[in-house]
């Protein structure tokens, strides 16, 4: 079987696509990629389907052997990387031959990173996705030594690339206002409008604690309602009045009020931002949020025509080099300067 | 929009924004049998008309979640038909859902699979050998599912059964796990963490991911606990036991 065995890993790495839909009447929340940005770059620069999984890495990755040929690619959070004791560049997709070995470090900046395969793992499939949820013990919980599968697809013939997006220098975060904005007063919204917030390093796939710079409001814990169903991107005030927002793997009901949601453009961002960083959350209307919707889902359908082709391969030009001594040293030291 | 005469809620519905993919739809602030009818037969309804754009409803306790795509169908026009179809009827007043079904499930009440039996007695002022009696008594109403999949919400107990959830978290309660607090009795179908205490425990499974249902529970369904021994438990198979339902 062709794929990538795991010599080792992070143990917060899991596999996610884009998660279970439709399934909230059932008690289960969706889960799928926490940037779900960084999966469709995956997926165009491997001409995979929508729907395909990969390896999700929070803060650290872990290391890899092809076992058999197969061409991957590193999104989301950029994290120290090499092939084989070379560098590779993060956005692009890789050409692996039997035997080679990709190690994967620490993330530069952000915090999710994702390693594709062209066709996709192909771990178990629960509830028609493939995402490990570890809360709700559904989906593969990658280990050392496991196999992951790489689906069928055609060979690529060139490398491609895509540039790096914007959303990792985002620090404001828009939201609407939530479903239970009204238990708070003006002065409350008010404040929480206009305040700078902390990222907590308390935070996983369920959801990210965020420090607001004020003193939190409702010092008492009688701020609870009957439980009802949670969004992805709802910002909860618990108990001692520090906000929490939900994530892919929250509680699929809750019983804290939620003062605002952020938009589905935004949640990828908000993702992303490391703990100890600071931003802002821009209260918009939902025709602002509907706006940001549309285009965002239009640059998701616009990567496939964004990936463009890389003129070098670094590995095409470790060959290159043993072919021809001269120009190959030539164009490979210009090129390690560009 | 009048409501009830005599109903446990006195309100009327609200709609509510919820991010930018949801509606709310909220019919009560907490749980009661005329929030939780009008509940389910507006969820219901929603599925009935199989509305382009709708991606999933949810109904809990108290609300309907209306979850949907606003660039397939916009916030106007949702909005617009939830309005309309809470103006045509006195939702409170609905029954409880068509062809729900009725579930008997046999359990083991106190010992090992019910370590706090004794602590709910006491709670609800009840002798230990009542709390089997007292709780299986009348069929319990699924509210919803909701916190781990599968998990069933049940209501609701006599006014006895109002007793607090514990401040700490028991690590790992275990699937069918028979769990009361705040008049509700909670039935996980996976291993989970929780405040609640378990006087029983059922070896139904409500869930599992490779059954085809994945999931038995409805909201709406009755469910009566049968109180058995450990011996009449033994030899339990899921199977075996669904061939014997309606």
């Amino acid at each position: 079987m062709r794929g990538l065995r795991i010599l080792s890993i992070s143990p917060t790495a899991s596999i996610q696509d884009r998660g279970r839909q439709g399934l909230l009447r059932f008690g289960v929340s969706p889960g799928g990629a926490m940037d779900a940005y960084a999966l469709a770059e995956g997926q165009a620069l491997l001409g995979n389907a929508a729907d395909d999984a990969a390896l999700e890495m929070a803060g650290h990755g872990g290391s890899f052997r092809a076992e058999g040929e197969v061409w991957v690619s590193l999104t989301g959070a950029p994290m120290q990387a090499s092939l084989n004791g070379r560098v590779v560049e993060w956005r692009q997709s890789l050409h692996l031959r039997d035997g080679d070995t990709l190690r994967i470090g620490a993330t530069v900046m952000g915090v999710y990173g994702y390693l594709h395969v062209a066709g996709g793992f192909q771990t178990e499939v629960v509830l028609n996705a493939r995402s490990t949820h570890v809360r709700a013990g559904f989906g593969h919980l990658p280990k050392a030594g496991d196999l992951l599968p790489a689906g069928l697809v055609p060979p690529k013939p060139v490398p491609l690339a895509l540039p790096r997006p914007e959303y990792f220098d985002q620090r404001q975060i828009r939201a609407i206002w939530g479903p239970q904005s009204h238990l708070f007063d003006d002065a409350e919204r008010s404040r929480f409008a206009a305040a700078q917030f902390g990222v907590s390093d308390k935070r996983d796939r369920m959801g990210m604690q965020i420090i607001p710079d004020y003193p939190p409001f409702h010092g008492d814990s009688g701020l609870s309602i009957a439980s009802d169903a949670t969004l992805p991107g709802d910002i909860q005030i618990i108990g001692n009045g520090t906000p929490a927002v939900l994530l892919a793997d929250r509680g699929p009901t809750g019983g804290y009020p939620r003062i605002a949601t952020v938009i589905t453009a935004d949640i990828a961002a908000l993702a992303q931002i490391s703990s100890g960083e600071r931003f802002a959350i821009s209260i918009v209307d939902r025709q602002e949020a509907v706006g940001a919707l549309l285009e965002y889902r239009r640059t998701i359908g616009a990567l496939p025509g964004m990936a463009e082709p890389v003129l070098r391969d670094p590995r095409d030009m470790a060959d290159l080099l043993s072919y021809n001594l001269i120009d190959g040293a030539i164009t490979g030291e210009n090129d390690e300067q560009n | 929009m009048s409501s009830a005469e005599g109903a446990d809620w006195a309100g009327k519905p609200v709609l509510r924004i919820a991010g930018d993919m949801g509606i709310l739809v909220e019919f009560g602030d907490a749980y009661a049998p005329a929030v939780s009818n009008a509940v389910l037969a507006f969820d219901a309804a929603i599925r009935q008309m199989t509305l382009a754009g709708v991606i999933e409803t949810v109904p809990t306790f108290r609300s309907v979640l209306v979850r949907f795509d606003p660039l397939e169908l916009p916030f106007d026009r949702l909005e617009a038909r939830l309005g309309a179809m809470l103006a045509e009827r006195d939702w409170y007043l609905a029954p409880p859902p068509q062809g729900r079904r009725e579930w008997v499930l046999p359990a083991v009440y106190g010992g090992a699979s019910g370590p706090d039996l004794a602590e709910v007695a006491d709670l609800a002022g009840l002798r230990e050998d009542q709390v089997a009696g007292a709780h299986s008594a009348d069929p319990l109403t699924v509210a919803m599912l909701g916190f781990s999949p599968g998990l069933a919400y049940l209501g609701q107990l006599a006014q006895n059964w109002n007793i607090p959830r514990r401040t700490g978290i028991t690590p790992g309660v275990p699937a069918g796990a028979v769990l009361v607090a705040v008049r509700q009795t909670v039935l996980p179908a996976t291993p989970i963490p929780t405040g609640w205490r378990q006087i029983a425990r059922t070896p139904f499974r409500g869930f599992d991911p490779r059954r085809s249902p994945p999931f038995l529970l409805s909201p709406g369904d009755l469910v009566r606990f049968q109180p058995v021994s450990e011996a009449q438990i033994a030899g339990f198979d899921m199977d075996e036991f669904m061939k014997g339902q309606p």
